[in-house]
């Protein structure tokens, strides 16, 4: 009876596993609960046992190697050094140099496993933010897990280390586009700082690749200094790779200068409906209703995203909204058809509407464009 | 010679049993491995971060509506408040009979608006449309009749940004479970054209103003064994598929799809009664057929949490529904099963789906004849039957506790009582519930009148759950 034999052995094995799977389930409820609710209280402790440090310089309530390997102790730590500033933060500074918390974490980063460790690591050393840690966050900007060269970039820009910078910024040509994007953010938290790195890796690459520039623009709208307008300008006349134009004119538009506003009128009539609809939108946010006429006119653009992005545009300025009525009763359908949708978006219909008993004639421009209510849009 | 056939039919049987626990085993194995991965990079704060990135695209929430007014404004009320940071509400009200558009003009201050309307995808006519002026960004499409399928689809067209979250009037959303789900796009742009959540039972947990304040099981034995087959498909196989790039059905309850790419294969199929399923082998076919790099992928810490049946009555009726729905699919996509040049989609995935859950019944079914008529004519031994049985059934209890497991880890179930509840519903399933699936899903392979259309169960409103358990 071989086969029942196995049959036999398979059910023991089985039943077993399990047993075992059981017995591993009612632990991990166990002991988990048991350890949250002691990491917990831990964590309370050494709050109060941080804030008092801080609070009196001289106190003698111990802080022993052990609390400063504990997870919970970390925990404490970036929730106290989350709520400080000036000199308490220095102070805890000290405390943190003064108890090996930092070392004790690169210990953990420059491990080679368990991964959990090592992210957890990053993230402490990027949460605490002390310059000792600066050094071996630099040489994680290349680590083999993605997650902690973000952390690495993070921390740094959290302290501000500046001599990282170019070496962020040369990682937006070779980066997967979740860090790049996340270094993208860290480059924001040095400010100015990191403008020249920025405009020069741009000026240097451009030519040669789009991916990163485009994004080394975006990333200097969001620092959003105004040194570096002319540069984009420059950059803008000299490009000839459409995702780097796109990426300079929405730079432009979010820096908000008007030197930048003929440069961008003259994209109005590029043969690119990309660089047109870009225009349009950076027009928009520089906010000076001299670009009305010619936003206007685009209205009339062959191409939908053009007349949409020159109607949304024209919302936004001082004037563009009584623009975008005057072209309800405009004989080309599709512009009428831009202008309704963006004052529709702007709220405006719903002062049409009030309009519509005061001023009969405005009114009916708007519902013969739009049909009336119960007929199908289609 | 018939005990012979006997005796092998009824070998069989069991065995293809084993065959298909020993293939969820292997995935939900599979699915911890993925599970540990992405739960270290959920642990390790890289979410927060896309709240304040500019690289974090702006997305719309489609919401179909049929006959919702019991909890349409909770539901759009607890989707308003997610944290992303630019996100719109298109509701698709499907030519509702009761007051769910009233119920929604009154909670969101809405104003019938005069805007153009693009029919990208085919849909019913649209009536009117609907802008909010109470904060939150709506917009309410009054369509007349024509299906869930087809109110996403108008929905759709309504949509202002590039990625559309399909979802349902009677979920409640977790507040990060847009910024989870969305950095799976974010990480890789270019290749993610959908992400799948993870759906939660409401039923028997505390909602208020609809929001979920604590998740808990009920008493109830229906809604009970819904919640341990939703974490075994959601913790112990999709991690698996997703992993393989080889997801076969995004759920309809939440998927967030690139639109451009839903346009490109014509958006839900109107009439589908698994549009969800349908949507998603068309996506893998379409990249898959032009060689286009593809993924997509299954969030698990995108938690989405829906009401399920709590009566047989309309839980028979969802599974007809379901089970129909596979069936057209399994039509549809047989070119695809098994197929190399479907890579894991086809060998792996859908290949599993064909032979484990679309042939199941009908083996399972034909087992409950076959084994005991072959017992009792002597063509199986009883000790050997006995002990195939125990094999079976110990497998499946394996795959529930494993899927527990994972729960344990990654769920949300914290008291000791909702565990052994649930422990308890892995025993119980196998003694009358699991058969009475079987029962139903063959019920669909007969046919009759189809539920086509909306298929809808009573709606409690999500506030109104826990008063239930």
């Amino acid at each position: 009876m071989p086969v029942i034999e196995l049959a036999q052995l398979a059910t023991l094995i089985i039943f077993s596993v399990n047993s075992l799977l059981l017995a591993a389930l009612i632990l991990l409820k166990v002991v988990h609960r048991a350890r949250v609710r002691s990491h917990d209280r831990r964590r309370e402790r050494y709050v109060e046992l941080l804030s008092r440090h801080i609070a009196f310089e001289n106190c003698t309530d111990p802080i022993t190697s052990e609390m400063a390997e504990d997870p919970a102790f970390l925990d404490a730590l970036i929730d106290v050094r989350n709520a400080v500033a000036g000199s308490e933060l220095r102070t805890l500074r000290n405390i943190v140099r003064r108890h090996g918390v930092i070392e004790h974490q690169i210990r953990k980063l420059e491990s080679p496993f368990p991964l959990g460790r090592r992210f957890r690591a990053a993230v402490a050393l990027a949460e605490i933010g002390d310059e000792t840690s600066a050094h071996v966050l630099e040489q994680h900007l290349t680590d083999r897990e993605p997650e902690i060269r973000i952390q690495s970039a993070r921390g740094l820009g959290r302290i501000r280390w500046t001599p990282a910078i170019d070496k962020i910024v040369q990682r937006f040509s070779v980066e997967i586009p979740w860090v790049r994007a996340r270094f993208s953010d860290t480059l924001t938290l040095y400010g100015p700082a990191a403008t020249w790195p920025l405009l020069a890796y741009v000026r240097i690459n451009h030519r040669y690749e789009s991916v990163g520039p485009a994004l080394a623009l975006r990333t200097l709208a969001q620092i959003d200094d105004l040194q570096a307008v002319q540069p984009i300008i420059g950059i803008l006349n000299d490009a000839d790779d459409l995702e780097v134009e796109i990426a300079a004119i929405e730079a432009l538009g979010d820096l908000g200068s008007p030197e930048a506003q003929s440069h961008l009128s003259e994209r109005l009539d590029s043969p690119s409906w990309e660089l047109r609809a870009k225009a349009a939108t950076a027009l928009g946010d520089i906010g000076d209703p001299a670009s009305i006429e010619l936003l206007v006119r685009r209205l009339r653009d062959p191409n939908w995203w053009v007349r949409r992005n020159s109607a949304a545009a024209l919302a936004k300025l001082d004037g563009g909204i009584e623009a975008l009525y005057a072209m309800l009763g405009d004989e080309d359908p599709y512009a009428a058809d831009a202008a309704a949708e963006a004052l529709t978006d702007a709220g405006e219909l719903l002062i049409a509407r009030e309009r519509t008993e005061e001023e009969p004639r405005g009114a009916n421009v708007l519902l013969t464009h739009m049909g009336s209510g119960g007929e199908s849009y289609q | 010679m018939i005990l012979d056939l006997l005796r092998w039919v009824g070998y069989a049987t069991i065995t293809y049993f084993i065959v298909m626990q020993a293939y969820l085993i292997f995935l939900a194995v599979a699915s911890g491995l993925a599970l540990r991965r992405t739960h270290h990079l959920q642990r390790f704060g890289r979410v927060g971060e896309m709240l304040s990135s500019r690289s974090t695209p702006p997305i719309s929430i489609v919401i179909p509506a049929y006959n919702e007014e019991a909890g349409i404004v909770d539901s759009v009320r607890s989707m308003s408040i997610v944290k992303y940071p630019r996100f719109e509400i298109v509701i698709a009200n499907d030519g509702s009979n009761d007051d769910t558009l009233a119920a929604l003009i009154e909670a969101f201050h809405l104003e019938k608006v005069r805007i153009p309307y693009r029919p990208d995808l085919e849909c019913e006519p649209v009536q009117a449309i609907y802008r909010g002026r109470a904060g939150v960004d709506i917009t309410v499409i009054d369509k007349e009749n024509g299906g869930r399928a087809d109110a996403l689809n108008a929905g759709i067209n309504a949509a202002r940004y590039p990625y559309v979250l399909c979802t349902d009037a009677d979920v409640v959303l977790d507040p990060d479970c847009l910024i989870q789900s969305m950095q799976r796009v974010v990480e890789d742009r270019e290749r993610t054209v959908g992400v799948g959540g993870n759906i939660r039972p409401l039923n028997g947990s505390r909602v208020e103003l609809g929001h979920l304040i604590e998740a808990s099981v009920p008493s109830q034995l229906i809604p009970r064994m819904q919640i341990l087959e939703y974490v075994r498909t959601f913790l112990a196989s999709r991690p698996a598929w997703s992993w393989m790039n080889a997801l076969p059905n995004v759920s309809g309850a939440f998927g967030i799809w690139k639109k451009s790419t839903m346009v490109e294969v014509g958006g839900f199929t109107t009439g589908h009664m698994g549009e969800d399923m349908d949507l998603t082998m068309r996506i893998h076919r379409y990249h898959l057929d032009n060689r286009i790099p593809y993924r997509i992928v299954y969030e698990p810490s995108a938690v989405i949490w829906t009401e399920v049946p709590d009566t047989i009555r309309v839980l028979r009726r969802q599974r007809i529904r379901w089970h129909r729905g596979l069936m057209t699919a399994t039509k549809d996509f047989l070119p695809m099963t098994l197929n190399p040049r479907y890579r894991q989609v086809g060998m792996v995935s859908w290949a599993g789906y064909f032979l484990f859950e679309y042939l199941a019944p009908i083996i399972e079914f034909t087992g409950w004849f076959v084994v005991p008529t072959a017992w009792l004519l002597g063509a199986l031994s009883g000790t050997s039957l006995m002990w195939m049985l125990l094999i079976a059934l110990g497998m499946g209890l394996l795959n529930s506790l494993l899927g527990l497991l994972l729960d344990e880890t990654y769920g949300y179930f914290n008291s000791p009582k909702d565990t052994s509840r649930l422990v308890a519903m892995a025993l119980i399933e196998n003694f009358g519930l699991r058969q009475m699936t079987v029962l139903w899903r063959i019920r669909a392979l007969i046919g009759g009148a189809s539920v086509r259309g909306w298929g809808n169960m009573e709606r409690r409103g999500v506030a109104n759950l826990a008063k239930q358990s």
